[in-house]
């Protein structure tokens, strides 16, 4: 492999240039011309209640207006993993912002004001905000309906209670494990709710032309999977695939919150509702919000259990999410932490238990880190709680632990070739772990914390991706996919693994952004597995080109395909040292034969990879008998930090994080992912959380006051480590990346707080203010009044959670 | 009401209503789609732009108090290819989404005009008001480092004496 | 994200046309400065008037001069024009350090410090500053001039005693002689962010004090208890301990989104202590230099 050219190799984006002059364009900025509508959404502003009447007359007056739109129009389900969502609500609202109807008028001031003339009466229903209230057994029920709902078959709802999926995992014999552990330590961690905060909002333009072809340009991480979800919704109305197309421009910034459909669904029937008229329908941030998707919160019961030399021997996780008012993509969020809430850890006996509850809070949904961000907070402090517990250096606890290759998963599969244990090992080193480092005044006091993570993609056994490759006449070519650069680099990297195929260097390649017709099929860019799905169609696609163009030059001039190679651009022989044939002198007009006939053609070339050794069917109680992840990603992470005894503020000195991709394609594009995602991971450890009032109202809707890290609150270092064991399945060894530079943030800095003051927290986010409060013996959470940090209400540790009706 | 601007050099006479936003006249009216909505709040900095040189938040300027001025986005930077600072911002694969990509820009720009020499937590001062969830904004930081260097040599200039910070200094 | 509500634009050239417009529609009107409040609020639909007043066309009122023994900023000065202003940093080191801590470079462009204290919200940053440099409002209506002492100037959240058919024209602050001073900002990030609370102190001649809170109160408020026990004492141990003690006396803090009484309260204490020292070690001509972060 130390042959390559371009693999590994940090070259810069092919589409940087077009973002610094202003020229890349998302989907606000794509022009429509005069005939283009705009449309505003009215909102309720109950948390539950039964939608009585809408009236619309006096909206449809305004001047301006060309229609409204409610349930009555288009009156359908649509979900991912479960239909559990109408278009618009139909009967009864769930949560306080859930769309009951749309304005579409001739421009935005004029939606807008008519929006506020529409009147809906609403007769409120009692809501529940809390997961324990939600569990109870008279519990108000968020979906009545919830035994009929259409949904994948990995997913197991309870019909007359508010747990829209339970994910079981058991393994060896959790009972023996504990009575074989020295220590055993168990408690409960908190973590809220929290916002992707792309800077750009969901946006979607919808066009029902007149000869009944409706097409999309969705600021979206998953235009193949929109198509499909739009199709299967909008049956009824006879569309299928082939009468919708999806395109995706530019997207700015998805980190999983625009994965799967969330408010373009309405973005698609307003089109149809407008025949001929493009319809624009664009998130405001406080929308953004509250009615996309959120990060879910989750109460976290954990037992763990070791012996005196290291060895963790039992684990009980219970992992209670509040999956919001809808569950169609969140569900799977809960069911992908519960086959891995071990940690990179194989334990013998384990008993996992993940709950996804319905509350009437906005939908929880796909963020990165996909329920292993959520789940490592609790998990990589308790571990660092047990090693005390046990007088063991927290990473030596760790590294005895740390899953090596072949070792038994949870679901009872097997590991995947992978370095953590080196990962530990350099994190410390270049932490200086057991160092401390001097204060820098009089009241500060420095700490250092440590974690290790992991995380597998949260895919379908079938989830496929495609690539179409072409050339030009001048020998540069075009990849045609659908895997979606939404910041992380997609488009470059393939062009790179292009490139080391064909030789053609990466400035000569143009890799575009989707668009459904055109492009080859991509189920989703989620789960950091595109580089891996996604690279290994481009490369079987390069590796088809090559195979064409060897044998258009063995037609030719009759040379053996298996002498001849490519370089620079040029189809060279080993046994022929002087024969050179430039790619651009044939690759679309073929070779022209002494004759004056030609041989060839242009070369087109497809690819597809589909992970054929995975299943999702297993047993419902204990997980066991599938495979449900490709593999794992894993690494180690840790941080420095000073804190301020007088404010509880914390100033991040350095934070080191060592993940093994595999094959590093692009080490600058990596060395990107990980201090990006390690400012993300710390905003939602340090700052960040979104806020409920009593009624269920979301009250920090916007930057003001729920504002993310600027660049000046940043860590003074990020030191990123990469190591590669590679990936066998994977494009040159590589694995994914994306979402796992932010997972161990949070519990790093939990674990570096106890560090500095010998002060455990237990629920997110570990701000200033609640540090500085438990310095002085005050609770935060019993402070900090009706502004709900969390959406659970009560004391953790005493949560027992009624589950009798379910049983 | 009419309103004369000059935008990235052009003078242009459109007519607009005393409610219309200066960033949807630019985008909508004019065609220049470089400044972005983001927050509509002035929290965020996707909407920046330069009036008569200082970045401001075009979501709270009314088209209407922008007649006379002179209106600056990222694509006036680059009239004859990216210059000095895009060019720094490319290479060192600054920006991930891109979204933020041009109010980062020209807030940069703005800060090497009226400092030749910025520290690094001048830099990180400028950049402040533009919110980048992606890059951890470390990248765009030593980027725009390397293009005040290179700013700097071009012109003849040293390196001024250090002291205090964020330009306030008694 | 669009204005849904028509206005009338007016932009008139002089105090007195604007005057005239304001007489006019009353309370119909708003005036306009940099936008940096009103704008957003008429986005979000909180305000709704039928004429907005742009004083951007009145000649004069952006100047930041030297009048009498005093400094007077006109009601377009924007916090950058403040920050930047040598004449501010010399006779006013302090009102220079709190401009650096509002918001951000775009908004600081555009925000003006009068603006702030007209939409008065209880976290402006402006209030205290000009409550320690004992400021006066110099205000215009139909009865004529007017100059508000900025302790009689905020009544309540987002209230003040400028009337509807009033302008501001700018704000005197009256020389404090050689003084040195901290304004402390309490906030949850460093780049941008509202303050959870604020604490200002200015060292005057003769070890005069000056103390003033923000966001500890309905509105910007004077430490008045602690400006008597501090007056013509220099600091020691004891007295800065009493000092801290008398915060709570000065300050009624509330629970928000933002923070908790709590906290607001401790952090009071602490800011309170780190004023009073950086005071004294700026006074004494050391560091730390106006900027700087004291938390």
């Amino acid at each position: 492999m130390s042959d390559l050219k371009v693999i590994g190799k940090p070259v810069p984006r092919i589409d940087g240039e077009e973002r610094v002059v202003g020229a890349a364009q998302y989907v606000d900025d794509l022009d429509f011309g005069p005939n283009l509508l705009h449309a505003e959404i009215v909102e309720s502003p109950h948390a539950h209640a039964e939608i009585l009447s809408i009236d619309t007359r006096e909206a449809e007056r305004v001047p301006g207006v060309v229609k409204v739109v409610t349930a009555k129009d288009f009156p359908y389900t649509f979900g991912l993993y479960m239909q559990d969502r109408y278009i618009f609500a139909k009967d009864r609202v769930r949560f306080v912002g859930e769309q009951v109807a749309a304005v579409i008028a001739r421009d935005p001031a004029t939606a807008k004001r008519a929006a506020e003339r529409v009147k809906v009466r609403y007769r409120k229903r009692p809501f529940v905000l809390d997961l324990k209230e939600a569990l109870s057994d008279d519990a108000p029920l968020v979906h009545p309906d919830l035994g009929h709902y259409a949904r994948c078959p990995w997913f197991f709802p309870r019909a007359g209670t508010n747990i829209a999926h339970w994910r079981k995992t058991r393994r060896g014999d959790i009972r023996k494990g504990f009575a074989q552990a020295d220590f055993i330590l168990e408690d409960t961690y908190t973590v809220p709710r929290y916002a992707h905060c792309a800077i750009e909002t969901h946006a979607i333009v919808s066009l029902y032309d007149h000869s009944g072809r409706l097409t999309l340009w969705s600021s979206s991480q998953s235009p193949f999977t929109q198509r499909n979800v739009f199709a299967n919704a909008l049956a009824p109305l006879g569309l299928s695939h082939q009468d919708i197309r999806v395109i995706s421009p530019n997207v700015g910034g998805g980190f999983g919150g625009k994965a799967g459909v969330s408010m373009e669904i309405m973005g698609a029937v307003l089109g149809l509702a407008v025949k001929g008229h493009p319809v624009k329908l664009r998130c405001t941030r406080g929308q953004e919000f509250y009615n996309t998707y959120q990060r879910q919160g989750v109460l976290a019961r954990i037992k763990l259990g070791a012996t005196k030399d290291g060895r963790m021997t039992a684990i009980d996780h219970k992992l209670h999410w509040d999956a919001g008012a809808y569950v169609e993509y969140g569900a799977n969020v809960v069911n992908a932490a519960g086959l891995s809430a071990t940690g990179p850890y194989p334990i013998p006996n384990i008993r996992i238990d993940s709950i996804c509850t319905y509350t009437n809070l906005p939908p929880g949904g796909p963020y990165r880190g996909f329920g292993y961000s959520e789940f490592l907070f609790g998990l990589e402090s308790h571990v660092d709680r047990l090693a005390e517990m046990m007088g063991m250096d927290p990473v030596k606890f760790r590294r005895i632990n740390a899953i090596q290759e072949g070792d038994t998963l949870a679901y009872g599969g097997k590991m995947n070739p992978s370095g953590l244990r080196e990962a530990i090992d350099r994190t410390a080193r270049e932490i200086k772990w057991g160092k401390k480092t001097r204060p820098s005044g009089p009241n500060k006091v420095t700490g250092k914390g440590f974690a290790t993570f992991w995380k597998a993609p949260a895919m379908p056994p079938n989830a496929a991706s495609s690539a179409f490759l072409k050339f030009n006449e001048d020998g540069s070519l075009n990849v045609l996919i659908s895997g979606m650069d939404i910041g992380q680099g997609l488009l470059t990297v393939m062009a790179q693994v292009a490139s080391e195929v064909l030789t053609v260097p990466v400035e000569r390649i143009r890799v575009e952004t989707p668009d459904t017709d055109r492009n080859a099929y991509e189920w989703q860019t989620v789960g950091s597995h595109v580089t891996w799905g996604c690279g290994n169609a481009v490369k079987m696609a390069a590796e088809e080109a090559r195979d064409k163009i060897f044998t258009t030059v063995h037609r030719a001039h009759g040379l053996k395909k298996e002498d001849l190679y490519l370089e620079n651009e040029e189809v060279r022989c080993r046994t022929r040292k002087n024969f050179r044939l430039p790619l651009r002198d044939f690759v679309i007009n073929g070779i022209m034969l002494p004759n004056g006939q030609f041989r060839g053609g242009p070369i087109l070339a497809s690819g597809m990879f589909m992970p054929e050794f995975t299943s999702a069917l297993s047993d419902p109680e204990t997980s066991q008998g599938g495979k449900p992840n490709v593999h794992y990603t894993v690494g180690a992470a840790a941080v420095d930090i000073e804190i301020d005894r007088d404010t509880g503020k914390v100033d991040v000195l350095k934070v080191v994080l060592a993940v093994d991709v595999g094959r590093a394609i692009n080490p600058d594009l990596i060395r990107g992912q990980v201090v990006g995602g390690v400012v993300q991971g710390l905003a939602t450890a340090l700052y960040e959380d979104i806020r409920y009032d009593k009624n269920g109202k979301l009250l920090n809707a916007n930057f003001t006051d729920y504002k993310i890290p600027t660049a000046m609150d940043t860590p003074k270092e990020i030191v990123p480590i990469i190591l590669e064991v590679p990936q066998p399945d994977g494009p040159y060894g590589a694995r994914g990346v994306g979402e796992h530079t932010m997972i161990p943030c949070a519990p790093i800095v939990a674990n570096a707080i106890y560090n500095a003051l010998g002060l455990r927290l237990k629920s997110m986010p570990l701000t200033a203010e609640k540090i500085c409060l438990a310095m002085n013996g005050i609770d935060y959470d019993e402070v900090k009044g009706e502004t709900m940090g969390l959406c659970f209400m009560g004391d953790p540790d005493t949560y027992e959670f009624s589950t009798g009706k379910t049983r | 009401m009419n309103i004369t601007v000059k935008l990235n050099g052009i003078a242009q006479t459109i007519a607009v209503e005393p409610s219309d936003l200066l960033i949807d006249v630019i985008r909508d009216r004019l065609g220049v789609k470089s400044p972005k909505y983001g927050c509509g709040k002035g929290d965020c900095g996707a909407c920046t732009v330069l009036l008569d040189g200082d970045v401001v938040r075009s979501c709270l300027v009314l088209a209407v108090e922008a007649d006379g001025r002179e209106i600056t986005t990222v694509e006036a930077l680059s009239m004859e290819g990216p210059n000095d600072v895009q060019r720094e911002l490319i290479r060192n694969n600054a920006f991930q989404c891109g979204f933020c990509a041009p109010g980062v820009t020209l807030a940069a720009e703005e800060l090497l005009r009226r400092n030749a020499d910025p520290t690094e937590e001048e830099i990180r001062e400028a950049v402040a008001g533009n919110l980048c969830r992606c890059t951890g904004y470390q990248q765009i930081v030593e980027a725009v480092r390397t293009a005040a260097r290179s700013r700097r040599k071009k012109a003849g200039r040293k390196r001024r004496p250090r002291s205090g910070r964020k330009g306030v200094k008694s | 994200m669009s204005i849904a509500h028509p206005f009338v634009y007016e932009k008139p050239a002089t105090v007195g046309q604007a005057l005239k417009l304001l007489s006019r529609h009353g309370p119909r009107a708003r005036v306009l400065a940099g936008g940096t409040d009103l704008i957003g609020l008429m986005v979000d639909g909180a305000e709704r008037p039928d004429v907005v007043v742009d004083i951007k066309g009145i000649k004069g009122l952006k100047d930041i001069r030297r009048e009498k023994s005093a400094t007077v900023l006109g009601s377009l000065a924007t916090f950058t024009d403040v920050l930047e202003s040598s004449l501010i940093r010399r006779k006013l080191p302090v009102m220079a350090e709190m401009a650096g801590w509002v918001a951000s470079r775009g908004v600081r462009n555009r925000g003006t410090l009068v603006g702030n204290i007209c939409s008065a919200v209880p976290c402006c940053d402006t209030g205290p500053i000009l409550l320690a440099y004992r400021a006066q409002i110099l205000v215009k209506g139909p009865r004529g001039a007017r100059r508000v002492p900025i302790d009689k100037w905020f009544t309540g959240p987002r209230t003040t005693v400028l009337k509807p058919r009033e302008l501001v024209i700018g704000i005197r602050i009256p020389d404090p002689g050689r003084h040195a001073g901290c304004f402390v900002k309490m906030r949850r990030y460093r780049g941008e962010d509202l303050a959870q609370a604020s604490v200002t102190v200015l060292l005057m001649p003769g070890k005069e004090w000056r103390v003033a809170f923000g966001s500890v109160a309905p509105k910007p408020i004077q430490g008045k208890r602690i400006e008597r026990l501090l007056k013509g004492r220099s600091l020691d141990a004891g007295l800065m301990d009493k000092v801290v003690d008398l915060t709570a006396k000065e300050i009624a803090p509330i629970t928000d989104i933002r923070s908790t009484r709590e906290y607001r309260a401790h952090m009071i204490r602490v800011m309170m202590r780190r004023a009073l020292e950086g005071a004294v070690s700026r006074k004494a001509g050391k560091g730390p230099p106006y900027g700087s972060e004291l938390i």
